[in-house]
């Protein structure tokens, strides 16, 4: 019967071509409000890790202020960096199955032999698990070993881009470059890689680019680099060295752990609240006993990756795509009823309810597939437009705002359910009407 | 109008019942919508247009490093500022180690008493010499710019605070409320140290757009490692400027690394762009719901003066004057309208408040909500008007005739 109402409804959308433009156009334009907002939301809400995001966990334990909590509107959260001493002591576990202690830092990356224009490079200080960890792909060479994390070797990792300005793009593993006034060897290019957000540091912007290049995070102390990124203190202190500074209660630093089995996650959060308690004795960690062990879900949400104002966008957008549905529901009521004639034509030749019932649905349904159809590519135009307008000022909109096929399909399913949604109540009316009152008129 | 005339609307509206319901639900979530979204976009708009006390649209900024082992931090800038400050059409150049309006910045807790006593409040400081001010463009409201010989230049970075600062009215009042003459006054630090204020900047917005007391600050004068650079030129010198400047330090000393130049006008943009797009969609998607509930509106009246030709010829043929028919069809209208509202007004609110406690938005303002039934209505009556015209021309021998 499904060609039959087609070609009925074709023959319908043919006699008010204007009202059934209108009935897409109302659609198309609720979807695509909808997908534009879907898409920076989608992009703020991804989680980039995958499935091993459920064992990737970042450690955050409150040794902050005493009089003042770190985050105002929930006092029970914990700061999102750890101090240098802490951050140490929990690398130093034996619980998780990897681990990682890193900060943000940066110098001017040079080559000896002035093959390149000097330029400032930030870069991630870090350990040999970070690229395994992180999923990490490399175009050359790989990563560095435990022994050059304990050395510290003086290795480099370049990302893809950093090599192409300082080599032109070639393979330069083995090759050395100048950086913050010493040598260190190349012994891996990154492929591209952009995780968006940038979930293993969000401090300084979800969306920000990563680091040019990376460095055993064991040459922090000897080169005295401090973070590039983020440091946020409390309490009163004299600081007059970096020896100062690390032993300070100032907070710079992430650690990452992968840890697999339930067992060991469990052991780990307790080996958490045992060290907090015993720093306690010690008298440090004045606050109460917050510890969290975030997966990377928690993660982004506890730092609020998805703001306020995606959520409120995106609840306008769908609150705007019902009025376009409403009016959708009201144009196809009366269109419907003013073909009821027809319709009662049709039940006195023997149509059942039903038949009506589901040529009225179809007919629903072919707008709703059509105003989601245009809804999606308006919506594209607009994601364009946005991306065009943030390009000037942001260097990476893209990972901002991504061109994702999947919102595409995701606002046509949406359009072709809400449509039929909408198509049940008229065509439901029109079904039950009484042929003979329809008959006698005409 | 007679309460009279509403008895038969009310029976009339029950025969197309399920119209009225769309109509009047549509009308429900419009109202809603439009009142939070017309709320937040004035904010929004405020927010991005309030000024920032600075010259922003003509100063841009810039890192500068020396990477050699051994180059002398001080006098680089000292040269470059020499070199910077007598360009054509700079007004002023200063060293300052981070930029406001960039979402950068540091900022520390300070108090009106020592041993932190009196009132308290945060501040963000800028380190900068005794050309910040006028390289920032912000106007003193007392005092003066520092004394050159009090601005320490430091190689290295260190810890504490330079004994003077100039201070924002907005972080004065902060400390002092409501007093004058603050030139003189001494403030302190978390380790009592005192400060003492030599100037106070009139207006001026910090490093944070989004903090709400952006405009508490401290200039102070320090110069040490790790500095930006500003410049400010005169009104329309800025790209010529921009243009110069990267070449002229390059020549003045080659073994450095000038950073990207950086505008502060796109500094402010990106700041407020989370504002600005938010409220631009706003804009967008009220005007479309607007137009949306005409449509649904005029929808309606159409259908059911088409319905009732016959209906309205008998009306006519029995002595009804047209101007009793466009008063029929406009009283229906108000009374779907109305219905719309009420249920819009329930709605807007329920969606004010779960805003307000879900986000940290603000409390919907009611003015708001009044505003919007208003308009409601006079939109409700507009749409239905040419239906209702068209009703009125329906000749009263339409009743003798089958349709």
């Amino acid at each position: 019967m499904f060609p039959y109402y087609l070609r009925l409804a074709l023959a319908s959308f043919r006699r008010n071509p204007g009202l059934t433009a209108l009935m897409v156009f109302a659609i198309a334009l609720g979807i695509s409000v909808c997908m534009i907002t879907l898409t920076s939301y989608r992009a703020a809400a991804h989680n980039p890790a995958g499935e091993r995001g459920k064992i990737l966990f970042a450690a955050s334990i409150d040794s902050w202020d005493p009089d003042e909590p770190y985050d105002d509107e929930n006092k029970a959260l914990a700061p999102t960096l750890l101090t240098y001493n802490d951050a140490k002591a929990l690398y130093a576990s034996n619980i998780p199955d990897r681990k990682v202690m890193m900060y943000k830092g940066g110098g001017i990356l040079s080559r000896g032999d002035k093959g390149m224009e000097p330029e400032y490079v930030s870069t991630r200080m870090t350990n040999a698990d970070f690229f395994p960890m992180f999923d990490v792909p490399f175009l050359y060479g790989g990563p560095w070993d435990a022994k050059a994390d304990a050395g510290p070797d003086p290795v480099m990792i370049l990302s893809k881009e950093t090599n192409q300005k300082a080599f032109g793009g070639e393979n330069s593993v083995g090759r050395t470059v100048r950086w913050q006034d010493r040598e260190f060897r190349v012994i891996g290019v990154l492929d591209e890689w952009t995780p968006a957000p940038k979930y293993f540091d969000v401090s300084n912007g979800s969306f920000n680019d990563n680091e040019g290049a990376y460095v055993p995070v064991a040459w922090g102390p000897i080169l005295e680099m401090g973070s590039h990124g983020n440091t946020n203190c409390w309490k009163t202190e004299s600081i007059n060295s970096f020896q100062d500074f690390m032993n300070s209660e100032c907070v710079w630093l992430a650690d990452w752990f992968e840890i697999r089995s339930a067992e060991k996650q469990r052991a780990f959060r307790e080996f958490l609240d045992s060290y907090v308690t015993e720093q306690k004795a010690r008298g440090r960690f004045p606050r109460p006993l917050n510890n969290y062990l975030y997966d990377v879900d928690g993660w982004l949400e506890r730092n609020k990756v998805v703001d306020d104002d995606n959520k409120a966008m995106l609840l306008l957008a769908f609150a705007f795509l019902a009025v376009c549905l409403v009016n959708t529901v009201g144009l196809l009521l009366a269109k419907f009823l003013n073909a009821a004639p027809t319709a009662g034509v049709r039940r006195a030749l023997g149509a059942s309810r039903m038949d009506i019932f589901w040529q009225h649905l179809t007919e629903s349904g072919i707008v709703a597939l059509a105003g989601g159809i245009v809804g999606g590519l308006l919506g594209w135009i607009g994601v364009w437009a946005m991306r065009a307008w943030y390009a000037r000022f942001l260097d990476n909109p893209l990972n901002f705002i991504p061109f994702d096929a999947m919102n595409f399909v995701i606002v046509v399913a949406i359009a072709v359910l809400a449509g039929i949604v909408a198509g049940l109540y008229p065509a439901w009316r029109i079904g039950r009407a009484a042929p003979a009152s329809y008959l006698k008129v005409q | 109008m007679q309460v009279t005339d509403i008895r038969p609307i009310l029976s009339a509206l029950t025969r197309n019942r399920a119209g009225a319901i769309l109509v009047a639900l549509q009308i429900a979530i419009t109202l809603a919508i439009i009142v939070n979204a017309i709320y937040l976009t004035q904010q929004r708009v405020s927010k991005v247009g309030r000024p920032s006390g600075i010259d922003d649209q003509n100063i841009f900024s810039f890192t500068v490093e020396g990477f050699e082992k051994d180059f002398d931090f001080v006098n680089m800038v000292r040269e470059d500022m020499a070199l910077l400050r007598q360009m054509p059409g700079v007004i002023d150049a200063a060293p300052i180690h981070q930029v406001p309006l960039s979402g950068s910045g540091s900022s520390s807790g300070y108090y009106s008493l020592p041993d932190k006593k009196g009132k308290d409040s945060p501040a963000a400081y800028y380190r900068t010499d005794e050309h910040g001010v006028t390289a920032l463009g912000t106007k003193l409201s007392e005092g003066t710019t520092f004394d050159p010989s009090t601005v320490e230049w430091k190689a290295k970075e260190e810890q504490g605070q330079p004994p003077s600062a100039i201070v924002s009215a907005g972080f004065a009042e902060a400390l002092f409320p409501g007093e004058k003459n603050l030139v003189g006054k001494n403030f302190y630090d978390a380790q009592s140290k005192p400060i003492r204020i030599v100037g106070v900047i009139e207006h001026m917005h910090g490093s944070w757009v989004g903090w709400d007391k952006v405009d508490r600050l401290m200039l102070i004068p320090r110069v040490s490692e790790y500095t930006r650079y500003i410049v400010r030129t005169q009104p329309g010198e800025l790209d010529r400027v921009m243009k110069e400047t990267e070449s002229a330090l390059r020549k003045r000393d080659p073994n450095r690394v000038v950073g990207k130049l950086q505008k502060m006008s796109d500094d402010r943009q990106r700041s407020y762009s989370g504002d600005m797009m938010l409220a631009f969609t706003l804009t967008v998607v009220t005007g479309l719901v607007v137009i949306f509930s005409s449509l649904g509106i005029f929808g309606l009246a159409t259908f059911n003066v088409n319905n009732r030709t016959r209906q309205i010829g008998t009306r006519r043929a029995v002595g009804a004057r047209k101007i009793d028919i466009v008063q029929y069809f406009l009283a229906e209208n108000w009374v779907v309208t109305t219905i719309g509202v009420l249920l819009g007004c329930g709605l807007a609110l329920a969606a004010g408040y779960w805003l307000s406690t879900q986000y940290q938005l603000p409390r919907l303002d009611l003015y708001y909500l009044v505003g919007g039934v208003l308009g409601l209505w006079a939109l409700g009556q507009l749409a239905a008007w040419q239906p209702a015209l068209r009703a009125a021309k329906v000749s009263p021998a339409m009743a003798t005739r089958n349709i």
